[in-house]
């Protein structure tokens, strides 16, 4: 009940700022239209040129891009510019009031900061998953459904949990601000499947920086392409990582002593 | 004028040199893309041989070259210009007797090429040992390679900063500029070989300054181009060099006297 009320009063201060910036948000809903234009393009000049793409056809892909789009929106809602803001809070020492606050650190730092906006992205991901299913004139089985939802909240987990290991190394290495570029300058390779990259990539993108695990994975559930064992363990690998992380950000607050002391 | 530009550049290879950490980190964001349609595009070619003659071998020296190529060409002006015009410090610049942007922007421009060429050097050596394209290098066509690389800076650099200077006028240039880079990666044949485009965006390109930016010294670099063809494609850099600097001159102008620095 605590959480709700914490989430609705920085849902009604974002509101605040949304309200303040209306021209900006108008004009990066028309830029998103546009790469959306843009990636859509880039699909139909490959399909122009073949049938298949690593065993994937043209709905699917469009399917794919809908459920990259879901990760990215969730990403740029709330990971991106809460990143900015503890690193920023992390060298100008304002994290101690975060602190100092009775409620779970690693909760406050995750919702401090929504574009709200941007929740505009999350009905055109939705669309084009719904598009490219029904373009498929494939026959999604209930059962089908319920595990690529299941695997698409694990893998945003994943993606979620990593970025949590991500900037409670900070804790540790206080210059590193860079902490999470690696993680933004991959998220671009989650529009194909893994399937299409050569070994080495698919490894990287699979288990160190685990964007496929959240892109092409739940989708492969939707394909009803996995055993029910691979559905466990990638669900398994989804409380791990919530499990792990925010073990890891207990751990990197206990070293945390402030900028200015 | 030489001694102008022999202190600037001093000054920006040493204040580029203390970003070199976060310049591997933009380096890396920069990789991606060309390594993610690589291997689409050599995937596609796989399956089915060619892709309207293109092998695999073929879009792996594409991208290669790609690397190098964007790296030589491209221009960071509107990072540096448009916060300098946002905040005021322009004003300074413009006291001194030589023109802001074709002095220091664009020295910092080199200098920041510089450094990123050094260290594509390691990370371009482990993807060719990764892909193993066979390439075909020419000692004729490099040294031809070299004016089409620098023409082809000076355009997009000129261009690049017309539209910072859009920042005379108003604060939304981040959106321009993304359009712009939208508009550049589908027409300069980053997204893919250019041969490949459904002709109705061939047509648009060729009436577009990109692809005499990137497509075309890739190409020469290759040695896909006859003579003819390298003469055209020669003759319309300069053209688009031209009307670049043309472009260029007037926005400055008439931004210069639109300016009125912050907190002046």
């Amino acid at each position: 009940m605590n959480a709700l009320r914490i989430i609705g009063a920085f849902l009604r201060l974002n509101v605040q700022v949304a309200l303040a910036y209306r021209s900006e948000a108008v004009v990066q809903i028309l830029l998103n239209l546009m790469w959306l234009g843009w990636e859509l393009t880039s699909l139909a000049i490959i399909f122009a040129n073949t049938n298949e793409l690593g065993g994937w056809g043209p709905a699917e892909l469009v399917a794919l891009l809908g459920v990259w789009r879901l990760v990215n929106t969730m990403m740029s809602i709330i990971v991106w510019p809460n990143t900015e803001k503890f690193n920023q809070g992390l060298r100008d020492g304002s994290l101690d009031y975060t602190f100092l606050q009775p409620a779970n650190s690693q909760f406050l730092v995750s919702v401090t900061r929504i574009e709200l906006w941007r929740l505009w992205d999350f009905v055109i991901a939705v669309v084009l998953i719904v598009a490219g299913l029904g373009m498929s004139g494939r026959v999604a089985t209930p059962a089908n459904i319920a595990t690529f939802l299941a695997l698409t909240v694990s893998g945003a987990a994943v993606l979620y949990s990593l970025w949590i290991v991500m900037i409670a190394v900070t804790f540790w290495f206080t210059r590193f601000d860079n902490n999470v570029t690696i993680l933004a300058a991959l998220m671009d390779a989650g529009r194909f499947p893994a399937q299409v990259y050569p070994f080495w990539l698919r490894l990287l993108i699979t288990f160190v920086i685990p964007i496929a695990v959240a892109t092409t994975v739940p989708l492969q559930g939707l394909r009803g392409e996995l055993a029910w064992w691979e559905t466990a363990g990638f669900l398994a690998l989804g409380v791990l990582a919530v499990w792990v992380s925010s073990r890891l950000w207990k751990a990197g607050v206990r070293r945390y002593s402030g900028a200015s002391s | 004028m030489f001694e102008i530009f022999r202190r600037l550049w001093a000054l920006n290879w040493a204040e580029q040199w203390q970003y070199r950490a976060n310049l591997l980190m933009y380096l890396l964001f920069w990789l991606v893309s060309p390594v993610v349609y690589l291997a689409v595009w050599t995937t596609v070619a796989q399956t089915q041989g060619n892709v309207n003659g293109l092998t695999a071998n073929d879009f792996a020296a594409y991208y290669m070259v790609l690397l190098v190529v964007d790296v030589l060409t491209s221009q960071i002006t509107i990072h540096v210009l448009a916060p300098e015009i946002q905040n005021g410090n322009l004003s300074n610049r413009l006291l001194l007797p030589a023109h802001p942007v074709l002095t220091q922007v664009l020295v910092n421009n080199i200098a920041f090429k510089a450094l990123n060429l050094i260290a594509l050097v390691p990370i371009w050596l482990v993807l060719y040992l990764l892909f193993r394209p066979a390439l075909n290098l020419n000692a004729l066509y490099l040294l031809l390679a070299v004016p089409a690389l620098i023409v082809a800076f000076g355009i997009l650099f000129l261009l690049g900063s017309a539209l910072a200077l859009v920042a005379f006028w108003t604060t939304r240039v981040w959106a321009l500029w993304n359009f712009y880079s939208a508009v550049f990666m589908l027409f300069a044949g980053h997204f893919v070989p250019l041969a490949l485009l459904p002709p109705v965006l061939q047509t648009i390109a060729r009436l577009l300054p990109f692809p005499y930016t990137l497509y075309f010294p890739i190409q020469l670099i290759l040695g896909k181009l006859g003579p003819q063809d390298i003469a055209l494609n020669f003759g319309m850099q300069s053209v688009w060099l031209a009307l670049a600097w043309v472009i260029f001159r007037l926005v400055w102008r008439a931004g210069v006297r639109q300016f009125s620095a912050v907190g002046a």
